[in-house]
């Protein structure tokens, strides 16, 4: 008997549910370009953090860790031969945390012959000027910060009697690091701002929405019409906006990475970084459309319990 | 079904607007609410809807102690009470069907049985070629019936008119009547506040008679209840 009531009870519940959600998308679409608008506004707003978080992911896809990112290149004196690197060559292989190569001022010369185009510059001089040259690389071990050891490895190579110039290459990785932390901070707070923007414009959109049908929650609640009757609609409404909102927000993504996915893939292979395009993904996309749905659906029901308790104060629904 | 003692509404101001009125109403009675503009008609239905409380004295409308009820009961007191108003109250975005059917939705009943009912009640009142016209579209008298239709669907053992003749010509005027009185004889209570007095006395019902916010006269029912056939 009491179950019976119960599921009678949940299935008018649901129907009523039904009829909100059919009501809530008849408004919309009655008013289809004030609906527009609200969307296009969300729609934007939303695009902004979305887009900023995808550059920001696929910069800091960059491999960091790479060999040659990490690089320190040691120019010994002219007058140290090949014994005298060879023997500073092994020292730094002895060490732990770094490894080495060799470069002969012959190899030097051929390479820049070939990389630089001034081959014959060379020519004018008698002999190779170029230096015995050491490329040293970093080897982090598990939990070390690369910087640290290129702080180390160059404080320990300047003491070497053999080496004439250290060049750490590591300045601008720091920087680009730094950057993309910046920016990943950036994302959050543009996220927080715009995610405020969402519940602001929803909730100013359902205000006017329930100023505008006062008069006929008026009449719903004369015949009986709960709270949460007239309630429901407009968080349905809010949750709407929100929606289609992300979705489009989606779409204007979609439209901008078409634009941009090229010159950052040439850009992530000029870095020797795997040149795939990161796009948002199945999962994360959907996150956005249901945080934008609750972003709505938040603002709509702040909005509607103000009014309708200020419809409630004015004694316009009677006793509630 | 309805019972006032002792009733009294003041407003903040100072005015009262009803002053120790006391009747009751049993179930299955036909009452007219008669007096001039300003007499208290309106605050006397308004306090049987829970539009308003009153500031003394109890009002017991169906075995419910409106003065004990809390509002968060509101809803369902309003649901077991037919209104009719004398600006309709229609929804103008939406059909007649869908103003008719809003009651039953509230209720949550499933849709099959709302058509059913909803199409059983225009039958009644008329209007079942114009389900699907938007009440702009209606005349007032037509406008009336919907809103008659939207208080008769839920089946509420109460019904209350106020001025519902207002704006319709004598014709209109005496086929709702006929039509409250139809109700009536399948059990519905009905109250019905109007100043047509001419209308009232060619029915022959019981009248309570309002003057300052004070009942003045309480006319019992002509015996012969045909009489006005």
């Amino acid at each position: 008997m009491r179950a019976e009531l119960v599921k009678g009870r949940l299935r008018a519940w649901s129907r009523r549910q039904l009829y909100s959600f059919f009501s809530s998308l008849g408004t919309l679409l009655g008013h289809r370009l004030a609906t527009t608008m609200t969307v296009l506004v969300l729609g934007i707003a939303m695009v902004l953090p979305l887009g900023l978080y995808l550059a920001v992911n696929n910069l800091s896809g960059l491999d960091l860790q790479q060999d040659e990112w990490g690089a320190i290149t040691v120019f010994l004196h002219n007058d140290v031969g090949e014994k005298g690197a060879a023997e500073l060559a092994r020292m730094i292989d002895d060490r732990p945390d770094a490894s080495v190569e060799t470069v002969s001022p012959q190899q030097g010369i051929d390479e820049f012959r070939q990389a630089s185009g001034f081959g014959q510059v060379l020519d004018l001089f008698d002999e190779n000027p170029l230096p015995w040259v050491l490329l040293v690389t970093p080897r982090p071990q598990d939990n070390e910060e690369l910087g640290m050891i290129v702080v180390t490895l160059d404080g320990w190579l300047q003491t070497q009697d053999a080496v004439d110039v250290v060049q750490v290459d590591h300045k601008w990785l720091q920087r680009l690091s730094g950057l993309l932390d910046l920016g990943e901070a950036f994302v959050k707070v543009l996220s927080v701002m715009f995610s405020l923007a969402v519940f602001v414009v929803v909730a100013n959109t359902i205000r006017l929405d329930v100023a505008n049908r006062s008069e006929e929650i008026q009449v719903l609640s004369l015949v009986g019409a709960g709270d949460s009757f007239i309630r429901q609609p407009f968080l349905y409404s809010g949750f709407w906006y929100g929606l289609l909102g992300a979705l489009f927000a989606l779409v204007l993504l979609g439209i901008s990475v078409l634009y941009l996915q090229q010159p950052l893939e040439d850009l992530l292979d000029a870095y020797g970084s795997s040149p795939d395009f990161k796009d948002l993904g199945f999962v994360h996309a959907a996150l956005v459309l249901l945080g934008g749905g609750v972003l709505g659906l938040l603002g709509a029901w702040v909005s509607v319990q103000r009014y309708l308790r200020q419809l409630k104060v004015s004694g316009m629904l009677g006793r509630m | 079904m309805i019972t006032f003692e002792h009733v009294s509404k003041r407003y903040p101001g100072g005015a009262s607007a009803l002053l120790d009125v006391n009747f009751h109403i049993d179930a299955g009675e036909l009452v007219f609410l008669t007096g001039h503009s300003g007499a208290g008609k309106s605050t006397l239905l308004r306090l049987i809807l829970m539009l308003e409380q009153s500031t003394g004295g109890q009002v017991v409308v169906n075995g419910r102690n409106l003065s004990k009820t809390s509002p968060r009961l509101t809803p369902q007191v309003r649901r077991q009470i037919g209104m009719i108003f004398q600006d309709h109250k229609l929804l103008s975005d939406k059909t007649v069907f869908d103003n008719v059917s809003l009651p039953l939705m509230i209720a949550g009943m499933r849709y099959s049985d709302i058509r059913k009912r909803v199409r059983a009640v225009l039958d009644k009142v008329g209007l079942q070629s114009k389900e699907k016209m938007w009440p702009s579209m209606l005349s007032g008298g037509e406008q009336q019936r919907v809103g008659v239709a939207r208080a008769i669907v839920g089946m509420p053992p109460v019904l209350l008119a106020d001025e519902p003749t207002g704006n319709l010509d004598p014709q209109l005027s005496k086929e709702l009547f006929s039509l409250f009185r139809q109700l009536n004889g399948q059990g519905v209570t009905v109250l019905i506040a109007s100043h047509d007095l001419t209308l009232i006395r060619s029915m022959g019902q019981r009248v309570l008679v309002l003057s300052a916010g004070r009942l003045i006269d309480d006319i019992p029912a002509v015996i012969s209840r045909g009489g006005a056939r």
